[in-house]
């Protein structure tokens, strides 16, 4: 595989999986943005595991994983049913926190990183696709899990949530459970993608978990559309992609552009691009379901 | 104690600039029902604009201060439009969208100011007003201009926005949309004017603010209003959202705790002291410790 087209499908895959790690809490309105200090943290943590105690990559991964989890659930039993901007701002927070921590640390390499990741597999070209081959199985797992979670009786807790708290509550939604759950497993997602993310690499340094990549993170579920996991498999390869195409100057200014184009499209269609009803129609199409197709608004759909 | 004290001196300073920037942010929060993430990063832009003013004339002092709070201004009503157009078409009030739209206008602020000015590096503002010499000094207590200016300018516009907002006819229209909106329509208060009006005062606020960050820190760079709206949102919700006499009290606790935390700690670990109080205190009490005003 050339190795433009690997970077580029691997980041890709990167960027759908932080993704859908944000998309899942904002399912019951929390912008969880500590998915961006958990894939630091496990990420670090995984590589430290390989290159000082030369733990197998696999035992990392998994560390990595649960510790997304761990750290996901301890922050959950406090802010599992707090407000969207108290959420938001222990994110953040989160965020300065565990940068401090490891531009502090030596045993990470500090403010240098970790350089000199070993290959998965022995040689480059396995690495790889070992790496390849992870990314597109947690796409695939994480992505039927998303789809089927919209489909459950928690989706549809999940939805009321978003639309009214109080009239979840007096429904019998268990607010602060349903919180626990989405931020919880939005985490693990996020550890293991924060692991891959510097295998990708072979490296790791502060400048990968930055606030550009919540901004990057938080265009591609707005402007792809935060009611559907689709929006963020839509938008996530154009957004990457799409800035490679542009002279080296213009390249410089990819922030902005992502800033604009959410602007544009959070005033003109606050919704994003790909709609519930949207994807309601493409599914009764496909399925033949005329009936379904004319009336989007069915009890499935919600 | 004589550190103590310089340190409770530096915290007052920087505290009674938190207490402005929450001010506004409330005010905003209040009136135009939204949650301007971003107000700090409109502030550091007004600061850019100051130093390239005060550089093109030779450091004009009063050119200076003006086109800061120009700029603000005018970056605030400019904005002012996109937060009422996301509310009309959401056809409620939703702050979570407008604190997204307002996330994104950050983004373009700060990138907009690591490219174009002083190629991304720190910028340092001139003598005549971010001077260091001390104006008085107690052993190993030293006061500096800009540490006066803050505290004296912070009290004195906080003392005059509280007169606005509770001796004034405008001021009763802003506290009357705060505590009702639709009752507010109904008794004739024009609720679209007078929500400019907060952009416009919050603008107005904000070149002030950036005026005194440039005295008091002597320099600014692209980060900078990240780092502030994250302590910014930090108070507002520590205090409580909307709640004006809470960001006040906290905010000058949060200004006077980092100060402290810096004569003691070093470096880049006192930030995340005051960082992780921050999260402990709103991980136990995320609805604030003054009570919510929405």
């Amino acid at each position: 595989m050339p190795l433009e087209l690997y970077y580029f499908l691997s980041i890709t895959a990167v960027n759908i999986l932080l993704s859908w790690a944000l998309y899942l809490p904002y399912r019951v309105a929390h912008l969880h943005f500590i998915t961006v200090a958990n894939m630091a943290i496990s990420g670090y943590s995984a590589a430290w595991l390989v290159m000082t105690l030369h733990v197998p990559f696999g035992w990392a991964l998994l560390v990595g994983f649960a510790l997304g989890a761990l750290v996901g659930w301890l922050v959950s039993l406090f802010i599992g049913d707090a407000p969207t901007f108290a959420v938001v701002i222990v994110g953040f927070t989160f965020i300065f926190i565990v940068r401090t921590v490891i531009e502090n640390l030596p045993a990470v390499g500090a403010t240098m990183g970790i350089f000199g990741l070993p290959n998965i597999g022995g040689n480059p070209e396995t690495h790889r696709r070992i790496i390849m081959a992870i990314l597109a199985g947690m796409l695939l797992v994480v992505g039927f899990f998303l789809h089927r979670f919209d489909h459950t009786r928690l989706g549809r807790a999940a939805a009321a949530v978003f639309v009214d708290k109080d009239l979840a509550a007096s429904l019998g939604v268990d607010i602060k459970g349903l919180g626990m759950l989405v931020q919880t497993v939005s985490c693990t997602i996020a550890g293991g993608t924060g692991v891959l993310y510097g295998f990708i690499y072979k490296s790791f340094h502060l400048d990968f978990f930055t606030f550009a990549l919540v901004g990057i993170a938080m265009t591609i579920i707005f402007v792809g559309g935060y009611a559907t996991p689709w929006g963020t498999v839509v938008l996530a390869p154009i957004l990457y992609g799409v800035p490679l195409l542009f002279p080296s100057w213009l390249q410089e200014w990819r922030i902005v552009i992502y800033g604009a184009v959410l602007v544009i499209v959070l005033v003109l269609k606050p919704e994003g691009f790909i709609t519930r009803r949207f994807v309601v129609t493409i599914e009764s199409f496909l399925s033949g379901d005329r009936k379904r197709r004319d009336n989007p608004a069915s009890k499935e759909d919600v | 104690m004589q550190t103590l004290i310089a340190q409770v001196i530096n915290g007052l300073s920087l505290g009674s600039i938190y207490v402005l920037l929450v001010t506004g942010f409330n005010l905003l929060l209040l009136v135009a029902m939204i949650i301007h993430f971003s107000y700090p990063q409109v502030v550091v832009f007004s600061m850019y604009i100051s130093w390239v003013v005060l550089r093109a004339t030779g450091n004009n002092l009063v050119l200076g201060v003006l086109a800061g709070i120009a700029s603000s201004v005018i970056l605030n009503l400019v904005s002012a439009p996109l937060f009422q157009k996301v509310m009309a078409r959401r056809g409620e009030v939703d702050i979570n969208s407008t604190m997204v739209l307002s996330m994104g206008i950050g983004m373009i602020i700060t990138d907009v100011l690591s490219h174009s000015f002083n190629q991304g590096l720190p910028v340092a503002f001139p003598d005549n007003l971010a001077s260091d010499k001390p104006i008085a000094t107690f052993g190993v207590i030293s006061i500096v201009t800009g540490q006066v200016w803050s505290l004296a300018v912070g009290i004195v516009s906080v003392a005059l926005f509280f007169l606005l907002l509770y001796r004034t006819r405008p001021g009763r229209a802003f506290r009357a949309i705060a505590e009702d909106p639709a009752g507010a329509r109904l008794v004739g208060i024009p609720i679209l004017r007078t929500g400019l009006y907060s952009y416009a005062l919050t603008g107005v606020l904000g070149g002030i603010i950036a005026v005194l960050l440039s005295m008091l820190l002597g320099s600014a760079y692209p980060g900078l209003g990240e780092q502030v709206a994250h302590k910014v949102l930090a108070v507002s919700i520590i205090a409580g959202l909307g709640n004006l006499v809470g960001g006040l009290v906290v905010g000058l606790l949060l200004g006077i705790l980092e100060a402290i935390v810096q004569g003691y700690v070093s470096g880049s670990w006192s930030n995340a002291i005051a960082f992780v109080v921050m999260l402990v205190v709103i991980l136990v009490r995320p609805k604030g410790l003054f009570g919510s005003r929405l």
